[in-house]
């Protein structure tokens, strides 16, 4: 019994890990820039696929299989300057439009994305082989559970506290704070909102491609993966309310471990539960649990 | 990566020229009486973008293959082959897509169509604009009955749930004892039809079997530890799956993270799509796994299934899978018709001729003879066996391995699936 609830929320906790980074990206641009990231997940993939990669040419060199986490979170990391390009050559012709255009503008960025994946990697699924198991399982109350799962979690925890001291501990979490809140006032006191916005915006692409490619020595790349997700992390901004930091984290949690508790107890109601939970917060909390505070 | 089309178009043409010049045969073949000059055109619809995109390419790589082998080979008559490929994406798109290789590329067959939700809308599109249409993988099946018993025009791949019957028909012989079983399976109707004739075999077959569990996750989820915690904790004695794409991988992946097959027997019906991508590391012995219709490493292939798998691993760098023999044989059995009908009447067959001529008829793809059944579906053989360790690949294959053939597996013509299962002598 205590074997069986081990695992559920184990389960839950590990979906919340990667569900929290991709949301956690989608909070810092919309509370920020004020644009709905659909292109989230896109990234996601991406990084997944450059983690792949990344592993695969590790693998290749002959590196110690202990350490594939380092190529791969590096990677993961890396790709995500493709943020820099995106929103420079692309987003930032879109800030004064309406908000109709801004979320067009991130949908065409999914297709396009989906079709460079494809272009790169090919259509068949893609997976790092058997890394997933080089730090082996962990038994915890008779439940088994792999060590690179509470890895990812711990990862998570740590990224979740680095953004909390990035936001209120740095000048630079300052200056967001303050842009989030009144961009003229920000602007008027002297603060470049170009850079500030090409550095939120690829921060919030790297959350996402590190939560891509963390994921991935659990699962396997496939081109649409990012779709998925997309619509999980509509649930977790909506629940935690759009734009806060804590809301994602809150919010990841409550999606993930639910739905694991759903599909244990009644797995017709798997995606129904997460649905009506975000109706109850629409309707009596419109803001999401912790929204309308500052990022 | 996919070669596209005009890389391919490239390769053909260059095989073409190089023929004309190096085999005189082929220019001597091309005076043939009643055979019309100029190539014969053929339309593909093959998936390319999505879950099924894998699937769609191989099935497009192995109509490459065939028309690059018989264009070496002087082409059908003496005509070069063209392919004029097009995307299957939702029925209505493809649909449209289909009426334009008919009415304006003006193909004198189409080959193709993978999902049955968009063949399903095809069938009738194929039978007003009267062509044939051979189908790679998609049928007109609702649920796991027949719409079109008796088409003029549409020729139809073998009945969805066919895996699903091998797998309970073989299922009694390896996993003796079973009581408990458990279900994970994609939520469409591919995914509830397997999982339902799956258990309606075991237990016509004896075997005393209560479904503990059954899971319908949707196509594309790329998590199922929260489904493997479900799992363990209604631990059933087996766990049935019909994924066949990467969804089956991932499933694996995360199975054997937690020892799930150490516990429990694995069947995965379809599983073979991806057969490749089922590492060692990961993927146990002992499950019963399903290759479908051409297994690659048959011992017993023919010559042509090794050329083919040679000469794949060397484009691709990868092993290929079932769909590659459907598209062979659907390719291949279009030449044997026109060169039938050619032999009576000495005249390229009209498509009336051409529908006749391919009705009944045995044609050789990459895993044996097959055939097209007189209501027009593929009759063929699967593939299933126990995984094993044993090979020089870094993926599982089978051992022994079970060929059974669509004759005992499929539905008869005009009969209901349950009907049919149920009248079994066992």
């Amino acid at each position: 019994m205590t074997a069986n609830l081990v695992n559920v929320v184990m389960s839950g906790v590990f979906h919340a890990a990667i569900l929290f980074l991709v949301a956690a990206g989608l909070q810092v641009v919309f509370g920020v820039q004020k644009i709905f990231n659909l292109a989230c997940g896109s990234f996601y993939a991406l990084g997944a696929y450059t983690g792949v990669s990344a592993v695969g040419w590790y693998a290749a060199t002959g590196g110690p299989p202990g350490l594939f986490l380092l190529p791969l979170a590096l990677g993961g990391l890396l790709v995500g300057v493709v943020g820099l390009p995106v929103e420079r050559g692309l987003l930032r012709f879109v800030y004064d439009r309406d908000e109709t255009f801004q979320l067009l503008m991130t949908f065409a960025l999914v297709l396009m994305m989906e079709d460079l994946i494809r272009m790169t990697w090919g259509t068949a699924p893609r997976s790092t082989a058997g890394y997933y198991l080089t730090y082996g399982q962990a038994h915890v109350l008779g439940a088994t559970v792999p060590v690179y799962n509470l890895i990812v979690i711990a990862a998570s925890l740590v990224i979740a506290a680095g953004l909390g001291w990035l936001l209120t501990r740095t000048a630079f979490g300052r200056i967001m704070r303050a842009t989030a809140d009144n961009r003229e006032m920000a602007e008027a006191l002297g603060v470049d909102m170009r850079r500030v916005y090409a550095k939120v915006f690829t921060l919030g692409t790297a959350l996402g491609t590190l939560g891509g490619a963390l994921v991935i020595p659990a699962t396997a790349a496939m081109s649409e993966m990012g779709i998925e997700l997309i619509v999980e992390a509509f649930a977790v901004v909506v629940i935690g309310g759009l734009g806060s930091m804590r809301g994602a984290l809150v919010g990841a949690l409550a999606v993930g471990v639910l739905r694991s508790i759903a599909i244990s107890v009644y797995p017709e109601l798997e995606m129904l539960l997460i649905y009506l939970i975000v109706i109850a917060v629409l309707i009596f909390r419109p803001r999401g649990l912790f929204g309308g505070a500052a990022v | 990566m996919a070669t596209s089309r005009r890389e391919f178009l490239k390769v053909a043409g260059g095989a073409a020229a190089a023929g004309a010049i190096g085999f005189p045969a082929v220019a001597r073949a091309q005076a043939r009486p009643g055979v019309p000059a100029g190539p014969v055109k053929i339309g593909v619809l093959a998936i390319r973008a999505g879950i099924a995109a894998p699937v769609g390419t191989a099935g497009l790589r192995g109509t490459e293959w065939w028309a690059d082998r018989v264009n070496k080979a002087g082409g059908i008559l003496g005509r070069k082959v063209e392919l004029i490929v097009e995307e299957e994406s939702n029925p209505k798109d493809t649909v449209e897509r289909y009426r334009k290789l008919v009415l304006q590329d003006k193909v004198e067959v189409v080959l193709g169509g993978i999902s049955t939700g968009v063949t399903l809308a095809l069938g009738p599109v194929a039978e007003d604009l009267a062509l044939p249409w051979l189908s790679w993988d998609g049928t007109t099946q609702k649920g796991v009955e027949e719409t079109m018993p008796s088409p003029k025009w549409a020729f139809k791949s073998v009945d969805n749930e066919v895996e699903a019957i091998v797998a309970g028909m073989l299922t009694p012989k390896y996993f003796k004892g079973v009581k408990t079983i458990a279900g994970i399976n994609n939520d469409y109707s591919y995914g509830h039809d397997c999982w339902e004739t799956y258990q309606v075999v075991l237990k016509k077959l004896g075997m005393d079997i209560k479904p503990v569990l059954e899971l319908f996750p949707k196509l594309g989820v790329t998590d199922f530890t929260s489904h493997i915690a479900a799992i363990q904790q209604a631990k059933p004695d087996l766990l049935m799956t019909s994924f066949w794409s990467g969804d089956a991988t991932i499933l694996m992946k995360q199975a054997a993270a937690v020892g799930l097959f150490k516990q429990m027997k694995g069947v995965f019906t379809t599983a073979g799509g991806v057969h490749d991508s089922l590492k060692k590391e990961f993927t146990p012995e002992g499950l019963l796994l399903g290759y479908n219709t051409m297994y690659f490493d048959d011992p017993k292939g023919s010559p042509l299934l090794k050329q083919f798998v040679r000469e794949y691993k060397a484009k691709y760098n990868e092993y290929p899978p079932y769909e590659c023999d459907h598209a062979y044989f659907n390719a291949e059995s279009y030449k044997a018709a026109v060169e039938k009908a050619y032999a009576q009447t000495k005249q390229w067959p009209d498509k009336q001729q051409l529908v006749k001529a391919l009705e009944g008829i045995e044609a050789e793809s990459l895993s044996g003879k097959r055939s097209w059944r007189e209501d027009h579906i593929q009759m063929c053989s699967f593939y299933q066996g126990i995984t094993t360790h044993k090979n020089s690949y870094d993926f599982v294959t089978i051992n022994p391995i079970e060929v059974v053939s669509t004759k005992v597996a499929m539905k008869p013509a005009g009969s209901k699936l349950l009907d049919w299962i149920n009248g079994w002598k066992v």
